[in-house]
This record gives C-alpha cells, sequence and structure tokens, in this order.
C-alpha cells in the first residue's frame, strides 16, 4: 500500500499506509492526524480539509474539478499552488511517498 | 414475555417534554431502537451517529427535495438549499456560499464588536435580564441584517415573526395558522426588499440572488424568496437560540465558564463542545429514495427519515462519556452543523459572531446564575431552545 507522511497542524510527522482510493482526507480522519476537519464529511463543501502538497507530487495528482477550485478560495489558510482539497484527491500507486502538510486554520 | 401493562416506547417530537429534555429519548433510540418507526410524527427516526453522517453524506438515498424541518413552511421544498438535491443544489449553493467564506466575513467583526458592547452596556445596567430578548436576538438580527444589507429599523417584527415561523402546535402536531402567518410575514418582507433591489441592485446577498444565473437562466422567484427567507430564519433565530444554549450551558457549568472568563482564547472549544452538547440545530428531515434496511427495519421509498443530530453528538459509540461537557474534548466529527452536502453555509457566520458575542459576555459577565429553576422552551420538532433566558448578574 502507499505510504503517505502528512506533517499535521502542529508540525508532527505521521507515517501512514493508505489504501488504493483512500482520500488524503479519509487517511487523516482515521488515521486521527490534528488539523483535518473536513466538517462536510467529503462532499466538497467546507473546505476544511484543505492542505499542501509536496511539490514533486502535484503533475501526479488527479486533476483539480471546478468544484473544488471554487472550494479552495473559501479556504481559511493562505491558498497556494500546492493547495488541494484532501477529499478531492485520492490515493494511487503514483503517490507513494508523498508527503501533505496540514495548515494550522481550517 | 410481554405483560398487558408493558408501556411501548414512544418518540413523540411535539410533546413538551421532549422540548424540555430529548436526550433521554435519544438514548432509548440508540441503544434500542436504532432505526424507529414513530407514529406521533410518522416518520422513521435515526438517532446513531454513523447512521446519521451517512444519511447526510448519501443524498442520492436521503434525499432533501421533500422538505427538511419536521415541520415543513409551506413554499420552501424545493426553493431553498436545504430543500433541493444536488446538482442544482450545489450551483445554487455556489451562488453565495463565498459570502459566508470566513475570509469574506471579516468586515463583520468591527461591526459586531461595537453591538456586543453597545447591548452588553445595557445588560450590565439591568442585572437581571432575559438573554434571549435582551442580548442574543439583538445582536443575530443586528448582524444578520448587517451582512444581509437590510436596514435596521424592521428588527422587532421580523424576529417575532421568525420565533413562529420554528414552532408548531403542540395539540394539532402541525404548523397552525400563526406559524404559518408568521412565514407569509417573513417572506412578504423578502418580496419588498427583492423589488426594492431589482429597481436598485446593491453589493448585496439578495441583489446577487436577482442577477444570478445558472445555464444562462436567471433563478425562480420562489428560489430568491425562499432561500433568502430561510437564510433570515437561520441567521435570526438558530443563532439567537445558539447563543442562547451557549450562556445555558455556561450556567449549568461554572466552572467552565470561569476557565473562559479567564481565558477568552478557549471560546473556539467552547463553541465546538456546545455544538456537540447542545446544538440548537437538534433534528432534520430526508425522504427515501428507495427500499433500504436498516437494523432489521425494512424502509420505503417515499417514508420519511428523522435525523437526529442532537442525539448523534451524544452517541458513546462516537464520543466519549459524551453526556460530559469538556473543553478538552476533540469534538471533531460532531454533527452540530448538520454534515454532507447541505452543511449549515453559515457556519464561519455562526463560529465568528459567537467567538466574538460570547467571548465578550463572559469577559464582562463571569459571574451569572439562572433566576429561574425551569425554562419554557420553544415548541419546535426541529429546533430547540428556551422561549426566554432569565439571568441574574452576581454569584
Amino acid at each position: 500500500m502507499p505510504q503517505i507522511t502528512y506533517i499535521d497542524s502542529d508540525g508532527n510527522k505521521h507515517q501512514v499506509e493508505l489504501p488504493l482510493g483512500a482520500t488524503i482526507m479519509e487517511g487523516a480522519v482515521q488515521n486521527d492526524i490534528k488539523g483535518i476537519i473536513a466538517e462536510c464529511g467529503g462532499s466538497c463543501m467546507c473546505a476544511t480539509c484543505h492542505c499542501y502538497i509536496g511539490e514533486e507530487y502535484l503533475d501526479k495528482l488527479p486533476e483539480m474539478e471546478e468544484e473544488e477550485d471554487e472550494m479552495l478560495e473559501g479556504a481559511v489558510a493562505p491558498r497556494t499552488e500546492r493547495s488541494r482539497l484532501g477529499c478531492q484527491v485520492r490515493i494511487s500507486n503514483a503517490l507513494d511517498g508523498l508527503v501533505v502538510e496540514i495548515p494550522q486554520e481550517q | 414475555m410481554e405483560t398487558i401493562t408493558e408501556q411501548k416506547f414512544k418518540f413523540n417530537p411535539y410533546s413538551p417534554i421532549m422540548d424540555a429534555d430529548p436526550f433521554p429519548f435519544y438514548k432509548t433510540l440508540r441503544d434500542q431502537y436504532p432505526c424507529f418507526w414513530s407514529n406521533d410524527v410518522n416518520m422513521w427516526i435515526l438517532s446513531r451517529h454513523d447512521d446519521i453522517k451517512r444519511a447526510g453524506v448519501e443524498w442520492q438515498t436521503f434525499s432533501s427535495s421533500q422538505g427538511n424541518l419536521v415541520d415543513e413552511l409551506p413554499g420552501r421544498s424545493g426553493s431553498t438549499l436545504g430543500t433541493t438535491d444536488p446538482p442544482r443544489h450545489d450551483r445554487l449553493r455556489k451562488l453565495i456560499q463565498s459570502a459566508f467564506a470566513k475570509n469574506n466575513l471579516m468586515h463583520l467583526m468591527d461591526p459586531t464588536k461595537e453591538l456586543v458592547t453597545e447591548v452588553l452596556d445595557r445588560v450590565l445596567e439591568m442585572g437581571s435580564f432575559d438573554f434571549v430578548q435582551d442580548f442574543s436576538s439583538q445582536i443575530t438580527v443586528g448582524t444578520l441584517f448587517a451582512m444581509m444589507g437590510l436596514p435596521d429599523e424592521d428588527h422587532h417584527e421580523v424576529r417575532r415573526n421568525v420565533i413562529l415561523s420554528i414552532q408548531s402546535d403542540q395539540e394539532t402536531r402541525q404548523k397552525g395558522p400563526e406559524h404559518i402567518a408568521g412565514f407569509k410575514f417573513l417572506t412578504n418582507y423578502v418580496e419588498d426588499i427583492v423589488r426594492q433591489r431589482r429597481a436598485d441592485p446593491k453589493d448585496d446577498l439578495i441583489s446577487r440572488l436577482i442577477l444570478a444565473e445558472i445555464d444562462g437562466d436567471k433563478l425562480e422567484e420562489a428560489e430568491i424568496i425562499m432561500t433568502s427567507a430561510t437564510i433570515i430564519l437561520a441567521g435570526v433565530e438558530s443563532l439567537s437560540s445558539f447563543l442562547s444554549m451557549m450562556a445555558y450551558n455556561m450556567a449549568t457549568f461554572p466552572d467552565a465558564r470561569r476557565r473562559i472568563a479567564a481565558d477568552v482564547s478557549l471560546m473556539p472549544k467552547a463553541i465546538e463542545e456546545t455544538l456537540r452538547f447542545n446544538t440548537s440545530a437538534q433534528r432534520f428531515k430526508r425522504v427515501l429514495t428507495k427500499d433500504l434496511e436498516m437494523h432489521g427495519q425494512q424502509m420505503k421509498k417515499g417514508d420519511f427519515v428523522m435525523l437526529c443530530y442532537g442525539s448523534a453528538n451524544r452517541d458513546e459509540r462516537f464520543f466519549r462519556n459524551p453526556d460530559v461537557y469538556d473543553l478538552e474534548r476533540n469534538t471533531r466529527g460532531h454533527l452540530g452543523f448538520g454534515g454532507g452536502v447541505h452543511l449549515c453555509l453559515g457556519n464561519m457566520f455562526a463560529r465568528m459572531i459567537t467567538t466574538i458575542a460570547m467571548g465578550e459576555f463572559f469577559t464582562r459577565i463571569p459571574e451569572y446564575y439562572m433566576s429561574v429553576e425551569e425554562l419554557d422552551w420553544n415548541p419546535s420538532t426541529t429546533f430547540r431552545s428556551p422561549v426566554k433566558l432569565p439571568l441574574t448578574i452576581g454569584k
């Protein structure tokens, strides 16, 4: 299973194995990673699973749809080119080794 | 063996006992009847966290199209965010959700602080007061009106009619004529504003709805009016109720209150824990789009299902020691704002107003107590809040 490293909102690192098809948000919630709230439960309706993707993996992610793009505008922490909503990114083998940073505020 | 005197469990959301304290009923539901047909309200009742969370996310099965208030108001279903399913729901929500994003609400902070200070100055002079009338409703009407660009002088009448709109008749078990009339007042009020804004658009929410288009078409008139009326309902009443529930919690748990009074940076934790412990938005409904079996019960397409968020938040299967008010608890996963695609649109607005209003309240009034033994609770099948919350300042 692909290994993902979360850097939580306190700056602590957590390495987890995630099954293919799980989302970054689900992985964070199920492993109790601090800083991902996921208030809408993965419906792309709250932007509280906002995270920053490791530079080298940006082009390996599924493309961002319009809904995610619009919701990201409402994210509390600054939006950068590395910003994604965790609930919209599914784990694939190409993402093995991915590092995800979680902002301090959602 | 059943005895002839055995009482069957009833779940009656019209009962004043339920208004006052639904939690023992919720516990029986969760433990013994996790999918329960209530003859008193003619719907299935879901009470466990994971079932309710699932229902919020699986909108295809648990549809909002036939209404989401347990007792619906005429004209709303299909014309508001909460009573429309995706994909139309998502398109409609997209039109206005940026107005409710945290970063876009910052301009309300200073005016809110000023309003809170002004209202608190008055309250402090009173000594004994009704938190609902003298504090929370003043704050929510003031801030919601500022947010929507509505004129100042309409507060009192709007508030009176909003409260009527959320109540039900406990005898007839439905909306009474006065409740319908209350909502009609609101929609008439909104129609007037819509007329004014159509002639002279401003940079506000109602103007945005009037000018908006989905796929090249303007919104239906009903969508503009009902969506705006619902935002007024939610912003004025749900939020005022929530502030009242928080004040009530802090009357009941003075240790928590004193901790906050000493360190107002604890407010966000307190807000989340009150949302979990005592959300004002207790119960909403859905309609099933297909037959479904849950906990051995055969639910049918077309059956209504009640989602008891207030019960989900006290589910010991999800929250340890759920009936303890605990500022240190990890509250992630609470359903105080619902969840799924219909997550409360105003959640960031509510959190912001509450942080300012109650932060200031506890700082300036760290010691207070309830001036009555028992409260009167609003007769509502969806919301839970006291009609009045009489408080006295001091120990």
